[in-house]
């Protein structure tokens, strides 16, 4: 392995994070404080309990995954689509570098980033409501996983993207309709049966639940389940990611 | 001399169909400059994009001191540099940290002395604060040159270089070139600037319609195909070649006032002499004789344009 080259990779990655760390910031933070004031505190305080926890901390694991899976994607899809935009590329590919440094590069870098803007997340919560955390070794490394799972995800849409419309497009139209619809703010035991059902095959689903139980031991789907979904889907990414450079597609003529 | 690059059968077919490289031999000796001269969508950029790894190749070999480009690609990597013909350049960054992620990608431990090196013998120095975005163009492609020195190449190919630079930043890429060179750095450039070739190329390759039409000496290939052309200037205008003289390829100058003559150097008997005693013999005084080697631009056009080559 070519350790330099994945540091070098990384640190310039998360220099452009560090160039920019206000509005990598703030941004989320204020949207998270937003959530918790029109949720928590409008919404919130008309809402009983949900499975024994108030409506306000219920929704912090559902407003974490949703920050960390948007910003995973963003900068993951970002951070590789730039240089295939401004034509940067050509050093990657010339470089003695696999797919796997690239990979372990970029994408570590964009899951550091949707790392630190989680627990900044969880830490602005705590400003809010009240939150305990049942497994908080279990809590990280769902965090961790799901950073990293989604972050190749981002990976393999700025491979994809052919412009910056493209780039938008997967997580507008996708996957943040599937976070919404995947128990971000509600336990999804409250849907009727049919969509209770329907639910089961958003793979969302499996992370809020697993993310849930880590802070309030209570889940909608089994533990276990939750932990080869997230298993899967990263397995998954890492096999098209694999196809993607064995093949060259979209990156080398 | 020890061969630093081998090119074996190489070809391109892209996804289209259209064959960009038909089969490419070429062998580079170390610390050599090689000018690879072609028109526009001859093949040098893919031939130099193939070698680096940039693109497949859809058959053949290519070595770098006998690492092979596939199986091989780490240290074959290592060994080369690459300046794009495009300024491609992250703008928000400065000089000195896209300069050392560049040596950091190729795999070498971080050097502040040497990154200073660089960037002092470019003239980058000043400027290593500075972010992209603030430069100036002729700045802008010293920073590709010191991005791909940052690993310490073995190689380096420059792709068109000089395209769209003016006069006086080209004299600095040739003076960084020749200065690269005396650094023992073996310099593979692509260009269509008949000119750069022939001012800093030991050798010169011309590429047309993906075929690799010759590759040869700078000095002999001049002197094998060059042409010359003798002006016999005369004392008083006259208005037409005289009978005497008809047996020879002559031109009258437009003024009245100059024989012009072409010969091929490479011929047993240039016919010089008979047809200076000629012109004496038909009573036309001599004022001044003087003559002009053609140049690598006229063995261009004359070679490229007999294997239909132009595009």
């Amino acid at each position: 392995m070519n350790w330099t080259a994945i540091k070098s990779i990384y640190m310039f990655e998360m220099a452009r994070f560090f160039r920019t760390i206000a509005q990598s910031l703030i941004s989320p933070v204020l949207s998270t404080s937003l959530y918790f004031v029109v949720f928590g505190a409008a919404i919130g305080s008309r809402i009983d309990q949900v499975e024994g926890v108030s409506y306000g901390a219920f929704i912090v694991p559902g407003l974490i995954m949703l920050s960390v899976i948007t910003q995973a994607i963003s900068n993951a899809s970002f951070g590789i689509y730039f240089p295939k935009f401004i034509g940067t590329i050509y050093e990657l590919l010339s470089a003695p570098v696999n797919f796997l440094e690239i990979v372990a590069g970029y994408v570590g870098a964009a899951a550091t980033k949707a790392f630190i803007i989680g627990v900044i997340i969880l830490v602005t919560a705590f400003f809010f409501v009240e939150v305990q955390i049942a497994h908080p070794v279990a809590m990280l490394a769902f965090l961790v996983l799901t950073c990293l799972s989604f972050s190749l995800l981002g990976f393999i849409i700025g491979i994809w993207a052919g412009n910056f419309e493209q780039l938008q497009l997967v997580p507008l139209l996708i996957v943040t309709p599937l976070v919404f619809l995947g128990g971000s703010f509600y336990s999804i035991s409250m849907l009727p049966p049919v969509w209770q059902a329907i639910s089961l095959f958003n793979p969302v689903v499996y992370l809020i639940s697993g993310f849930r139980w880590a802070f309030f031991d209570t889940a909608d789907v089994p533990i276990g389940l939750s932990l080869v979904a997230i298993a899967g889907f990263t397995a998954l990414c890492l096999v098209v990611i694999g196809w993607i450079f064995r093949t060259g597609w979209r990156i080398r003529s | 001399m020890t061969s630093i690059l081998t090119i074996t059968n190489l070809q391109k077919t892209y996804a289209g169909g259209f064959q960009a490289l038909k089969g490419i031999n070429l062998d580079i000796e170390q610390g050599e400059i090689i000018a690879l001269l072609g028109p526009n969508g001859a093949g040098k950029t893919t031939l130099i994009s193939t070698v680096c790894g940039i693109t497949t190749a859809s058959a053949g070999q290519v070595r770098v001191a006998g690492f092979d480009i596939v199986t091989d690609f780490r240290a074959a990597r290592a060994l080369i540099g690459l300046v794009p013909q495009e300024i491609h350049l992250e703008p928000f960054e400065t000089v000195q940290n896209t300069v050392r992620f560049s040596r950091g990608l190729f795999g070498k431990k971080s050097d502040p002395a040497k990154i200073q090196d660089i960037l002092q013998q470019l003239s980058l120095w000043d400027k290593r604060n500075s972010q992209i975005r603030e430069l100036s163009g002729g700045m802008k492609r010293r920073v590709l040159i010191a991005k791909a020195l940052a690993h310490e190449p073995r190689v380096l190919f420059l792709d068109e270089p000089t395209a769209g630079v003016d006069v006086e930043l080209r004299k600095d890429m040739w003076d960084i070139v020749a200065q690269l060179k005396r650094g023992g750095v073996t310099i593979v450039l692509t260009t269509h600037y008949i000119e750069e070739a022939e001012a800093i190329a030991d050798r010169v390759g011309v590429i047309a319609k993906g075929e690799l039409l010759l590759i040869e000496n700078k000095a002999s290939l001049m002197k094998r195909m060059g042409k010359k052309e003798l002006s016999v200037q005369i004392a008083d205008p006259i208005a037409a070649l005289p009978d005497s003289l008809s047996g020879y390829d002559l031109e009258l100058s437009s003024d009245g006032r100059a024989l012009i003559y072409r010969y091929d150097t490479r011929a047993k008997r240039t016919g010089i002499t008979a047809l200076l005693a000629d012109v004496a013999a038909a009573g036309l005084a001599l004022a001044d004789v003087e003559t002009r080697q053609s140049s690598l631009e006229d063995i261009f056009v004359d070679l490229v344009q007999s294997e239909g080559g132009t595009s």
